[in-house]
């Protein structure tokens, strides 16, 4: 008798968790595989990441800022040319990916050259939900994150 | 006692209703994505059947010098890029790539291989920033420039589409990048592969000593 009345109770919780992951109508953001090349330039760096929501409504990232560069710009590849844009969106159980010959962040007047093996702070700001705190480790300037090398 | 058991199981039921909602959308458009750059990664060349004639082609290189192209690689395995040192993805990573994969190949081999970077921009490439960008990546390399109107009509004849630099609405200078990098057969000086901005260090790694022959990858 007690136990299946445990086994209620945990089943229940999990009810009430589940429900607030999909039909509450809130973005849930998260960072992923995050890298930045390390650049040529001693100004100028690109960067790469995706941004994940598995929450059910959708968000845009407005901003992002870096301690270690005058400015960082979201830019999306038109066929050969960049072009920045003030915003990127983030669709509803859909991700924004950043990758090399698509859209990436540009970090310009640089404090610092990145170098490979230290990592960069960085800050995303968005929209509807606060803003992400992420870590980008700089890679080698041929890293391509297919072959993770 | 039974009835909680149905609760339960009706509970439990929804659950997973939920979970299976919940979890599809995000993962529906990446396993489409992995799934076709897949079956792009078996061959990173494309070997033209109809090779490219080498662009009759003088600029200034990044000692401030005049540069025939036919004449400087005639005879020579040579990889042409068009790109711009004001470009953060996928110039430098093409060319990094390159100078990478040329490193695995003999010091006779890297000497005898002609790298060429000519400049999408030419107002702010000068020689003196072409030659500062490129020691960052290969000293080996050449870097030309010269007149936009120039390079944009080499370019077009081998197949690489590249417009004037421009101001966007913010004022910022916007340059293109050509889209491959074209490499030329010693034997035949015709450019007979083309690699996509895909290409990884490995492709290039893999291919270059095919390259150095004229052969085909």
């Amino acid at each position: 008798m007690r136990r299946p009345a445990a086994a209620t109770a945990v089943v229940i919780a999990g009810a009430f968790v589940l429900a607030g992951c999909g039909s509450d109508g809130k973005a849930e953001l998260s960072v992923e595989s995050p890298y930045i090349p390390q650049p040529v330039s001693d100004t100028m760096a690109a960067g790469f990441l995706t941004v994940v929501n598995k929450g059910g409504a959708k968000d845009e990232l407005t901003s992002v800022t870096s301690a270690v560069a005058g400015s960082v710009t979201l830019h999306e590849t038109v066929g050969s040319s960049m072009e920045e844009v003030t915003s990127l969106a983030v669709p509803a159980h859909g991700q924004l990916v950043f990758k090399s010959g698509g859209n990436h962040l540009m970090f310009e007047k640089l404090k610092r050259k990145p170098v490979q093996g230290e990592t960069v702070d960085v800050e995303l700001h968005f929209a509807e939900s606060g803003p992400l705190k992420v870590e980008i480790p700089v890679e080698s300037a041929v890293y391509s994150p297919k072959t993770g090398h | 006692m039974r009835k909680k058991t149905f609760a339960a199981a009706a509970l439990l039921a929804a659950a997973t209703l939920t979970l299976s909602a919940c979890g599809s959308g995000d993962s529906a458009d990446t396993s489409v994505a992995a799934v076709s750059e897949e079956n792009g990664k078996q061959q990173a060349a494309t070997v033209l059947d109809q090779p490219f004639t080498k662009p009759d082609l003088v600029l200034t290189d990044t000692q401030g010098t005049s540069y025939d192209l036919r004449k400087e690689t005639e005879g020579h395995p040579t990889l042409i890029y068009f790109g711009y040192t004001n470009c953060p993805d996928v110039c430098p990573l093409t060319m990094s790539n390159i100078a990478v994969a040329k490193k695995q190949l003999s010091k006779a081999d890297q000497d005898e291989l002609r790298v060429v970077f000519v400049t999408t921009d030419p107002d702010r490439d000068t020689p003196a920033a072409l030659g500062k960008w490129l020691k960052g990546i290969d000293p080996q390399v050449v870097g030309l420039t010269g007149k936009f109107a120039t390079i944009q009509a080499a370019a077009r004849t081998v197949g690489i589409s590249v417009e004037p630099p421009h101001k966007d609405k913010n004022g910022k200078m916007v340059s293109t990048h050509g889209t491959q990098v074209i490499a030329f057969s010693p034997k035949t000086d015709g450019g007979y592969l083309l690699y996509g901005e895909d290409a990884t260090v490995d492709d290039y790694t893999k291919d270059l000593p095919k390259i150095m022959k004229g052969q085909n990858p």
